[in-house]
Formats: structure tokens, sequence, C-alpha cells
């Protein structure tokens, strides 16, 4: 304990502060003294469970060594200490084997069952955690006795842990009932509320018998708050699993209604309004009790109320409506999450009639509110719009007061790209955005937005009825802004005389004038575009304007960086075909919001790009910033396989808390495949030599090359690859791993390596090649159904199944997920309670030339709704890669 | 001093404990899971007395509670013949261990009331206790129920409360 000594005063304050792992075990001997010193046990037992909330992990030795010796402190009478040590006995019995936490079976049940309240209480939760099966049923006896010990502590600890037992053996605990039912009528609140939920959960799989409880219970007159609002649940359930019409149950919570206890009233009214059968008195009482929270003076219970009824908004706005005026007055509330449930459940609640008085009364506060706060407005608004799509013009005009108002860059994009997707939606609203926006690049103090707009409009204005006045406000920009923004306006006037022939001449007049810009970008972008305009080069001009960039923008500027790097700029040509279209992390994103962002940098890339949804591709762990693209093109033996295509998920094939640790990542080449293994060796004492992973195909195949890990040190992890030739097939084969590797001894005390070594394996999970590793995510199709027609009929492959998931929205998740494959037309948004529905997906196989390979999902519920019926069919130009696709993934 | 108490499930180590410390010899016994720990005091003499299950999955188990204590005390029932090979296995098995070299060990040959009970030399010859050779061992013939040389063993392990721990 020397080290606190030299400490400073100041730093005491956090004792464990600099605690070391290490150290802490050591320590652990003081449990083995003949004389025990419960205060230095007590002490290190501190420091133990300190480690363990910091977050520091104990190996499955380290944990089974402090047990161990944590089992000699039942010696001891000190009851501090006792209780720390069922703490340490607890936590540390979850890391190490069960069968071996079994030793201190005997001590525990001798707890549990002595005079002191403390032991009975605590030993029984260790317990609980630590015995089997057939153990239980042995000690059963000992947990009955607690579960009606008449001390509240020790009842209460029984029934927790019988919860936890449930899942050891559920039948010894079920014969315990008669002694649950007993301590429901305990005095205690905590017991009642214990007995309770464990009889319901004891009854859980037999839906009769929980109803029987339920009616019997809501009889009864249970006084406990926690037991009543556990029985509000439970009616729920009853009622919603058995559909039963039994007013019974409905009463019951209605009464709670009425309950003194705050807690208990506001379950009633949480109840009444999830329930879909709901009478309309019940509910306006359940909306009467929670407008009556909505003034009340805790936050805790405004927040529950308003997020209540803001969930109600969504499905019965109506009901609410009674709220306006109190949600209104949250508006200013200082809770800024109470603040914001109102705002946007006022905006759900809104209908046709009073959408504009809303949106003023928002206008009036605006000003008060920050610009976090804003965007929650926003994007009601955006939502708002498409429910009403005859408001639009309010809506724009309101948003566009936002975006000229002072404020953040995050808030206005957020704006911007709301009225990009009200633009999206309602086709009507185009012209009067277009207007605004024109208005507000006039005067725009962000460089980002004034590009994005300009983008915006030379893809929209060529298609209005009068294209020319667009013109106007795009020179503009010309003689008054930056050369980033004047390049943006340079290509957008371009578009316009691509698509409009009219125009055409005026346009090359004006571009005519740029000529002679300071900056190059724009000279660049005027001298090419005059010269395709002159060469009536129609084809270049369209694939330059109107296309999108063949590869993700982050991916095209990380190669532009790493070519102007490497230094070969001065002999060799950039090859845009180098660049991968791997789109490296693929959120599912919820609505419009991927058509409307385009980063910043690629407007100013010559290749005018339109919005490509490059998302946030962080790529995950130590990688960051290095691709799996760069690393692997950097390693001589794979750079002659060409463009990386694609990358699969990490795949973990060790637990985490192994000796070594080990995942793999599949990488797809044309005609190739690259396992990449991470190898992380955890073992301060050894160093690994030679490591690489032994792959055992299920089938015959040859593999092309091994790259082993020469040299790996503890706790500094280094990859190992394998390399595998496929053609142009696509085998589906499963591999067995076994990770081989050297051993060299490392003496702790010199961390010297030792001159001896041997070979040394280790079993690994197994991997597979699914059909999914065939297929590129890429970026949605935009004419899904246009170019689903295209596609060959008679070749495409359907196969019919059926899914074992309850609901359709689980359903299209999972398809998403074994295929790979990137949703299409919004697809994957699923309308609340639909119990139908159809899912586009797009995607491009890795062989055949990155063939666009489409697939429909139609999916339906079947009669028992337990299942999905699945109608699934798949189209390319490939009729073997359709069946391989439809046949093979489910 | 410190000592534990090993041998096979069944031979009698609870109930020899139980004797020990307060001399009533009980039938009713359940199998012990884990361990019990029991403070007996003889004169001026406290014993710390680890009695450790003896049901196969504990057996890995016993070395941990046998570092660094005065005596182990390994408990078999002679009247089981049936059980002797398996008896000296994991006798052996446990002493054989290094961190458990030179800790004194008795043999007591426990139920001795019984008619079939084996004798002192028969069960030093089953568990093959001349092999051993690195520490002091001895054997006796005992009966928790009928307190037969209970005295005995622990005067034999009173004796050894002063050994230095290794």
């Amino acid at each position: 304990m020397n080290r606190f000594e030299k400490k400073d005063d100041d730093e005491n304050e956090f004792p464990f502060e600099s605690l070391d792992k290490g150290q802490v075990i050591q320590e652990k001997r003081v449990f083995n003294e003949n004389q025990i010193n419960a205060r230095k046990c007590s002490f290190v037992i501190s420091e133990f469970l300190y480690l363990l909330s910091r977050g520091d992990t104990f190996t499955n030795t380290e944990a089974t060594d402090v047990y161990f010796a944590a089992t000699k402190l039942f010696q001891s009478k000190d009851i501090p200490l006792r209780r720390l040590t069922y703490l340490l006995l607890k936590e540390f019995s979850t890391i190490m084997s069960q069968e071996m936490s079994l030793i201190a079976t005997s001590s525990l049940v001798k707890d549990m069952s002595h005079k002191i309240e403390l032991y009975r209480a605590n030993s029984i939760r260790v317990l609980c955690k630590i015995i089997d099966n057939q153990l239980l049923s042995q000690v059963e006896r000992h947990i009955k006795q607690c579960i009606v010990d008449k001390d509240p502590h020790v009842s209460s600890a029984a029934l927790v842990s019988s919860i936890h037992l449930l899942k050891v053996s559920p039948d010894t605990v079920k014969r315990w009932a008669n002694e649950v039912q007993e301590s429901i009528s305990n005095k205690s609140n905590m017991v009642q509320y214990h007995a309770l939920a464990l009889l319901h959960r004891i009854k859980q799989h037999d839906r009769l018998a929980v109803t029987k409880l339920v009616s019997a219970m809501i009889r009864s007159s249970l006084r406990s708050p926690y037991a009543q609002c556990y029985l509000i649940k439970c009616a729920v359930e009853v009622i919603e699993e058995t559909g039963t019409q039994d007013r019974a149950f409905y009463d019951y919570i209605e009464s709670c209604l009425r309950n003194r206890n705050e807690m208990v009233s506001y379950e009633a009214a949480r109840a009444i309004c999830s329930l879909k059968n709901s009478s309309l008195k019940e509910l306006t009482s359940a909306v009467g009790t929670l407008q009556l929270f909505l003034s009340s003076s805790k936050p805790t219970l405004r927040f529950a109320a308003v997020r209540t009824l803001n969930k109600l908004a969504q499905v019965n706005p109506i009901a609410v409506v009674p709220c306006n005026l109190d949600m209104e007055n949250l508006i200013t509330d200082n809770n800024r999450s109470i603040a914001t449930l109102a705002i946007t459940t006022l905006l759900k609640i809104g209908n046709e009639s009073n959408v504009e008085r809303l949106i003023k009364q928002i206008s009036n506060f605006l000003d008060d509110i920050n610009d976090e706060f804003k965007i929650v407005v926003v994007e009601s608004i955006t939502a708002l719009s498409i429910k009403f799509p005859k408001k639009y013009k309010q809506l724009i005009i309101f948003l566009n007061k936002i975006l000229r108002d002072e404020g953040s860059l995050q808030l206005k994009q957020s704006t911007l790209d709301a009225i990009l997707s009200v633009v999206n939606h309602i086709p009507e609203s185009k012209e009067i955005a277009l207007n605004e926006l024109c208005d507000f690049i006039e005067d725009c103090e962000y460089s980002e937005l004034s590009v994005q707009i300009l983008h915006l409009l030379g893809q929209e204005g060529p298609h209005t009825p009068s294209p020319s006045k667009y013109i106007r406000y795009i020179y503009n920009r010309i003689s008054l802004d930056s050369g980033t923004i004047r390049a943006a306006a340079v290509t957008s006037m371009a578009k316009f005389g691509l698509l409009n022939e009219q125009m055409k001449h005026k346009v090359e007049l004006l571009i005519q004038r740029c000529l002679f810009d300071e900056d190059d970008e724009v000279r660049d972008r005027a001298t090419l575009y005059l010269r395709l305009f002159k060469e009536n080069n129609e084809k270049l001009l369209s694939q330059l304007l109107l296309e999108d960039l063949p590869a993700p923008a982050i991916n095209i500027q990380r190669s532009l960086e790493q070519y102007l790097e490497s230094g070969r700029a001065a002999t060799e040509a950039f090859n845009i075909d180098n660049v991968s279209t791997v789109v490296e992390t693929s959120p599912i994103l919820s609505s419009g919001k991927a058509s409307a962002t385009s980063t910043p940098k690629a407007g100013a890339i010559s290749l005018a790009s339109s919005s490509s949804a490059a998302g946030d591709s962080t790529p995950k762990g130590k990688e960051a910033g290095e691709t799996y693209a760069i690393k692997l093109s950097n390693i001589p033996q794979f750079a002659a396989y060409g463009k990386l295509l694609k990358s699969s998920e990490i795949i973990e094939l060790t637990e985490t808390e192994t000796e070594y640790v080990v995942s793999c990542v599949k990488h797809m080449f044309a005609g190739y495949i690259v396992f990449q293994f991470t190898v992380k060796n955890t073992l301060e004492d050894q160093l690994l030599e030679n490591v690489f992973v032994k792959m055992e195909p299920n089938v015959r195949i040859k593999f092309e090359t091994y790259l082993p890990i020469d040299k790996l040190a503890f706790n500094d992890p280094a990859d190992c690859y394998v390399a595998l030739r496929i053609q142009d097939s696509t085998p589906l084969i499963n591999f067995n791993n076994i990770l081989r590797f050297r051993v060299r001894e490392i003496d702790p005390s010199t961390g010297e390596a030792d001159s001896s070594s041997y070979d040394e394996q280790y079993n690994i999970e197994e991997i597979a090649l699914v059909p999914r590793d065939y297929i590129i995510r890429g970026q949605p199709a935009p004419k899904f159904l246009e170019e689903w027609k295209e596609l060959p009929e008679d070749i495409q492959s359907i196969q019919r199944f059926s899914l074992n998931i309850k609901s359709i929205d689980e359903a299209v998740k999972e398809i998403v997920r074994t295929l790979g494959m990137a949703p299409c037309e919004k697809s994957e948004v699923v309308p609340p309670k639909a119990n139908k529905h159809i899912l586009y997906m797009s995607g491009r196989s890795v062989a055949n030339n990155n063939m666009l390979v489409l697939a429909r999902a139609r999916m339906m519920i079947d009669q028992s709704g337990q299942n999905i019926d699945v109608e699934f069919a798949v189209k390319s130009e490939d009729e073997d890669f359709n069946a391989f696709v439809a046949t093979e993934s489910f | 001093m410190e000592l534990t108490l090993v041998g096979l499930q069944g031979s009698g180590k609870t109930t020899l404990v139980n004797v020990f410390s307060n001399g009533s010899f009980t039938t009713d016994m359940i199998p012990t899971i884990g361990f019990n720990m029991k403070k007996v005091t003889k004169g001026n003499v406290t014993i710390k007395l680890w009695d450790i299950g003896g049901q196969p999955r504990f057996r890995g188990m016993w070395e941990r509670y046998c570092r660094g204590v005065n005596a182990i005390l390994y408990v078999v029932d002679a009247a089981d013949p049936e059980k002797f090979e398996q008896s000296k296995q994991a006798l052996h098995d446990l002493i054989n261990k290094p961190p458990l070299s030179k800790i004194p060990l008795l043999v007591v040959g426990n139920k001795n009331d019984l008619e079939s009970a084996a004798t002192v030399e028969e069960i030093a010859q089953f568990l093959d206790l001349a092999s051993i050779n690195d520490r002091e061992v001895c054997c006796y013939s005992i009966s928790a129920k009928n307190s037969v040389n209970i005295d005995k063993t622990l005067d034999w392990l009173i004796k050894h409360s002063s050994t230095v721990k290794n």
C-alpha cells in the first residue's frame, strides 16, 4: 500500500485512480493469511470491485484464483467483510467456469439460514448466480424458507433470485408457487412487487394461467404501488395476447387512473393510450390524467406525460387535442427534452386547418430557442409537409425564414435538406422553393450551402416553365462570390445549356466571360464546357454534368490523396477505374434524407457530383483513416488482383476474452477472395512467430497465397492473409479454421524472449462463403421499377419460403441483412401494422463485370400470425446467377 | 493451526469434523457441495478445519485448499474396498502436486466399527503409502461413530501444529 504514500494530498480524493490490476491481484494474498485482517481484506475487495466497474477485464484463470482466494474469507465473522465477499463472489463467478464456482455452494447455503439477515439476503443473491439445475433441487428447501422469511430484505432477495433461477430450472422454481403466493400478502411494498413478478413469470408460458392470475389479482387489493404498476402491465399483456372482450381488465386499469400514487396513475394512463381497443371514455380520462401531469412541478412527470402524448399523437392525434394549450406552455419549458417533445407533438396533432396557425405560433417563439432545437422543429415541419402536401407554400416560406435568420451551418444544412425533401415529395413546390432559394443565395454566408443550391438549380431549373429567370441569379454568383461558388455556378449554367436547346447559345456567351476568371477551377470548367458545346459532344457533357460519380466521393478523394503522395503523378495518369466502389459503412437511412445531402468536397471535384450518399464512412477501430483498399493494394501479392470490389463486415472468430483474439474480413476481387485475419495476442509472457490461419475447406480447392505474421507481440494486433482463386465461379464453401504459430516464452522479469520455441495451435470458429459475399451493395438503383421491367422476365428466378418472424418490419431487416443489397424506392420503410409488403433491392455482382442484380421480395403474414410467407424473385442478365441468389440465400 | 480434510465422497469427512468439534455423531448427512469451514479449539490450540467435498467435480479443487496448511487429513471408507483403487489414485494425484510437497499426511481408515472394515496395514498397503517418502505419513484406523482413535488422531494433529510451514 506504499503507493498511496507517494501521492500528493490533493490526489487522495481518488485513492483508486491509478489502480493497477496486476498489483491488486498480488494483494489478494491477504485473503490467505492465517489471521484474517478484515479491514485490509475489505479494502482489497473494494479495489477489485472498482477495477470491474472501471471496465478492466480478468481472464478465466485470474478470476478463478481471485474467487478461490475469496472463499477463504468465509472463516471471518466480520459482517462488512462478508458483505463485500458476497459481492466479489457474485461478480467473479460470471467470469470463470460455473463448475468451479460451485465450490462456494455449501458455505452459501449455510449462510442462507444464518441468524444475521444480511447473510441470508445476500448469500442467496450469490447462490442464484452459480448454482446448476441438479444442485438446485438439493437446496430448494432453503430457498423456499427464504421466500417466506419475515424479513422483507431476505424475502425480496429470494424472490428476485428465483426470477434468475427460472433460467436455470423453470420446473424447480414452479414448485415454489405456494410460497410465492404467500409472500404476495407480505406487508412490504417491495416484496409484494417481487412476488407478483415472479408468479407472473412462473406462469408466463401458459396464457390461461396468466389470465387467471391477473383476474384474481385485480380483485384482490394490492397495496404496493410497484406491484400495481406491474399488474397494469400484466393486464395490458392479457388484453393484447388474448384479445379478450372482458371489460374487467379495462375497468381495473381505468380505476388505477384515480390512484393517489402518481406512478400508478401514470402507468394506467400509459397503458390505456397504448391499447388499441380503449374506449373513448377511457382514453379521455387517460388523456385528462396526463394533462394534469403536464402542469406538474416535477419534470419527470411532465416528461413522462408529454412523451406518452407524443406517442398517442402518432396513432390518434384527435385524442391529444384537449392538451393543446398545456403543451403550448411547455414549449418554453426549461427542460429541453420536454419542450422538444411538446413541439413535435403539437406538430403531429396539427390538422390541415390549423397548420398555418401552428406555424405562426412556432415562428413567434423561434427566436427564443437555440439551433439544436430548431433542427427538431425543422424535422417535424418536414414530416408535416408530407402529410399535408397542400400546405407546402406556408411550410417552404417558414423553412426559408429559418434559412435566412442567423444560425449555425448545421441548422442551415438541416433546413436546406428539409426543403430539398419537400421538393422531392411535392413536385408543385418546386418552383416556389427554387425562387426562395435563389433569393437566399444572394446573401448566403456558407459557401457549402450555395454550392448545393447551385447544384439543385442546375438540376431542376431547366425543367421549369421559365428557366431563364434562374440564369440571372446564377450569373450573379459569378460576379459576386468566391471561387468555389463561381465554379459551381459555371457547372450549373452548363446544365441549362445542355438541357435547354434554346438557352444553349446564351449560356455559351455567359460561360465565355468566365474564361479569364482568376480562379483555376472556374477557368478550367469554363474552357472544358465551352469546348464540348462547340463540338456538340452531348454524350460527354451529360456524362460529366448529369451522371453520378462512378465511385463514392470519399473513396475517390482518398485515392487521389494517395496518388499525390505516391509521387506517381508525374509519370502516370490517375485512373478512376482503380477506385474502390465499396461503400464502407452502409447505414440504412430512414427517409428522404439520403438523396438530399451532397458532401461539400464533392462539389470541388471537377466532375460535378450529384448527391452521392457516401454517408459517414469512418472505418471502425484501428483501421480508421486507412481503408482496406489502400491496405491491400500495398501488399505486393495482392496488388495484381485489381480493384477491391467488396469487403465483408468483421466476423469474430473467438470470444473477446480468450488468449488469442481472431477476427476475419472477406475481401472480394474479380476472380479472387482474400481472407484478412486480424490476430491479437493477449498473453504477456508469449511472443508468437509465423502466425497463420490454416483453413480447411469442405471441398477440394487450391489456395493461392498464405501470408503469415512474422512476429506477434503482446497486445499488438497484426494481420495475416489467405488468398483463394475463384475465377468467375461463386463457390459456397465452409472452412474449419485453426490458428497455427510458434510460441517463444518471455521471461517476465527481463522481458527477453526465450531461445527455444515450440509449435502450438488454437481452434477458432468456422467461416462460410455465402451468396451475400458475391453481391456488392452499392448505391440503390434510382429507378428500380423501370429497370426491373427492362430485365428479361423469362430468366428470373423465383423462390417461395416462409420466415419464422412475426412482423414485416423485422422480416424486411432480416432479408436486407441476409442479402446485403441496397433497398430501393424507400421500400425498406414498412407502414405500421402492415400485414403485407413488397421490398425492392438492388446490388451488383462481384463476378460478371459488376452486373446489375435486382431482387423483389413480396411478404405476407400467414394465417397463424407467427410466420411470414415470402415470394422472392431475382433478376439479372445471368440466369445461373439469378438461381444462385434465389436458392442459396435463405 | 490449519488443516484440510479430503477423501472420496461418503468417506465421512464432514461427520468427522462434527465429532472433532462437539463430539456428536450424526447419521443424517448430505453431501458437501463445495466446502465447510470449522474452527475447533482443543486445549490451547485452535484448529481451522477445511472440509472439502469429495465428489469428482471438486477433486480438482482440493489442491487449492491444501496449499500451506499444517497437515492434510485424508479420510478413507475402510469398509468399502471397491473404492480403494479410486481412493489411492485421488490421494497420489493430490500429494504429487509440487506446492504440497513436505506437508505431513495423516490417512485415517474411517468406519472401523463395520465388520468388513480393512485394517490399518491393509489400508496402508492398498493406498501404497510406503511409496510416499517426501514427508511424514501416518495411518490410523478410526470410527467416528464410536469415537475410536479420535483422541489419537487429534493428538497427532496437534503435535504437527508446530510444524514450520513451507
